[in-house]
């Protein structure tokens, strides 16, 4: 059976730096942080990391209500991604409910605001009647997919990928599993993911957040370095479509990159622990998939949260496939880890630094640490035009995922 | 709670719970046709006015049979009735 080739035709985004993908990028190129204070957060005992990269939520009103109902923040972000990567296509609107176009989009565990307010009015009195209809439909960890389908009349495949930090870039190799097999033609793909004190919580309890720049967000998260003390959660949407090939050339849509390659992979080992020989297993065999060698590879797009554990494991992996070679960058710095998010945000700014011919540096990276040394580190831009890149995402459940995208 | 009060409060809950605007609030108002709710949305009315009112209608039969935002303040106005019945006896 002939594979078909899968291309990605449209980008949105509702990210820490603002509202799209302009937004995004001229936050990046600016070198600006979107890290600061939560106040009212340290109302939680225990709570060490008192720091987030929260996304605007604006115009939500421009979605009708009884649209909008079912929606928490996650899911208002993820339509108004996918208005924008539907825009930016130029794709026909009268062909989603065509059922040959899907929708992949991934979160960490649906929308934790809500979650968190079904157990405020549930648990004190154990009382359902102040529970509203809506509830289940905001919280679940499809909500992000089934609003997006709902509110843009999809009727294609609608999935979830659920597999914490790997959720993003999980749904895009879903999405370009099922478009390389034929079974749909387009799949609006991405990761969504909201903000609240006991997300940042379940990182904080394991001591995996940055809890020693409180009083100085900007200086943290610290991909790579040598003070680097944890990852800081962001939230926002990032939507792409990903289309087949043949379909995006009848209709002469902009291409911004093929997926050649994608690899999804558990470690088997431990369950929070990353580790250095599973990664390099992950990001091998994407490039095999994608049959390009290491030395091809013009960039590779790090996972790097700036915990101390899985920072070292991921540059040492690199370091195993690539050496020194290949310039590594990570974009968290800017816009902390949006979590389910992260994959397909990251992976959208990627595909932006190939357009432009420009890398951008690890923002917050003065001094790599010692055990992270050994891989070509960007700490400052490069101007490259980069024609393949390699993007990682990685997860606690020991769950891995690595993408390779060429320029066409 | 004088009638006044009864239709202030409800109308604040179609104003905070719906987004409908004061000037389509009228007694005549059919909740489904003129104001556009629909089954879901009476589900989330009750808890609104369970809420509001400080009342449990949640299993009460007469719901049912609200069509105009009048039946509305008729049905709560009757519920402060009952409640005034009650003390009484």
């Amino acid at each position: 059976m002939q594979l078909k080739r899968v291309v990605i035709t449209g980008m949105g985004a509702v990210s820490p730096l603002g509202m799209g993908v302009s937004s995004l990028m001229q936050g990046i190129a600016e070198g600006r942080s979107a890290v600061r204070s939560m106040p009212g957060w340290e109302a939680y005992k225990g709570l060490r990391s008192l720091v987030a990269a929260p996304a605007p939520l604006v115009n939500e009103k421009d979605i009708p209500r009884q649209a909008r109902r079912s929606m928490g923040p996650m899911s208002i972000f993820s339509v108004q991604a996918s208005q924008e990567a539907l825009r930016d296509s130029g794709f026909d609107s009268s062909q989603l409910a065509s059922g040959r176009v899907g929708c992949i989009i991934g979160s960490t565990m649906g929308g934790a605001t809500s979650i968190n307010e079904v157990f405020e009015i549930m648990i004190p009195k154990k009382d359902l009647t102040l529970l509203t209809s809506m509830k289940f439909f905001q919280c679940v960890s499809h909500t992000a997919a089934l609003n997006v389908a709902q509110f843009f009349g999809i009727k294609g495949v609608v999935m979830a990928t659920s597999a914490a930090c790997a959720s993003g870039l999980q749904a895009v190799g879903a999405a370009y599993d099922l478009i390389r097999l034929g079974r749909q033609d387009a799949v609006l793909c991405g990761g969504a993911e909201e903000l609240h004190p006991t997300v940042t919580g379940s990182f904080d309890v394991l001591f995996a957040t940055s809890a020693g720049f409180n009083q100085s967000p900007s200086e943290t998260p610290r991909p790579f370095d040598a003070k680097r003390d944890g990852l800081v959660c962001g939230e926002g949407a990032a939507v792409m479509l990903a289309e087949e090939y043949e379909h995006a050339r009848a209709r002469k849509a902009r291409i911004y990159g093929e997926i050649t390659g994608y690899h999804t992979c558990s470690s088997g080992l431990h369950i929070s622990q990353s580790s250095r020989e599973a990664l390099a297993v992950c990001m091998k065999n994407a490039l095999k998939s994608a049959e390009v060698l290491p030395a091809e590879v013009d960039y590779i797009n790090a996972h790097a949260t700036a915990t101390v554990q899985g920072d070292k494991e991921e540059a040492e992996a690199v370091r195993d496939v690539f050496k020194d070679t290949v310039p590594v960058s990570s974009l968290k710095g800017y816009f902390g880890h949006t979590l389910g998010a992260s994959g397909a945000l990251e992976l959208i700014a990627t595909l932006m630094m190939m357009k432009d011919g420009t890398l951008c540096p690890t923002r917050n990276l003065t001094e790599v640490a010692e055990d992270c040394k050994g891989i070509r580190h960007l700490q400052k831009p490069l101007q490259k035009k980069a024609r393949c890149i390699l993007k990682n995402a990685f997860a606690l459940g020991g769950l891995n995922a690595a993408m390779v995208v060429r320029a066409l | 709670m004088t009638e006044q009060d009864v239709i202030r409060k409800t109308n604040e809950v179609f104003e905070e719970s719906f987004e409908i605007g004061k000037e389509r609030l009228v007694p005549e108002a059919h909740i489904f046709n003129d104001l556009g709710l629909d089954s879901l949305d009476i589900v989330d009315l009750v808890v609104a006015l369970q809420k509001k009112f400080g009342v449990v209608i949640r299993s009460d039969e007469r719901v049912q049979k609200i069509r105009t935002l009048g039946d509305i303040y008729q049905f709560i106005a009757s519920l402060g009735q009952e409640r005034t019945d009650r003390k009484d006896a």
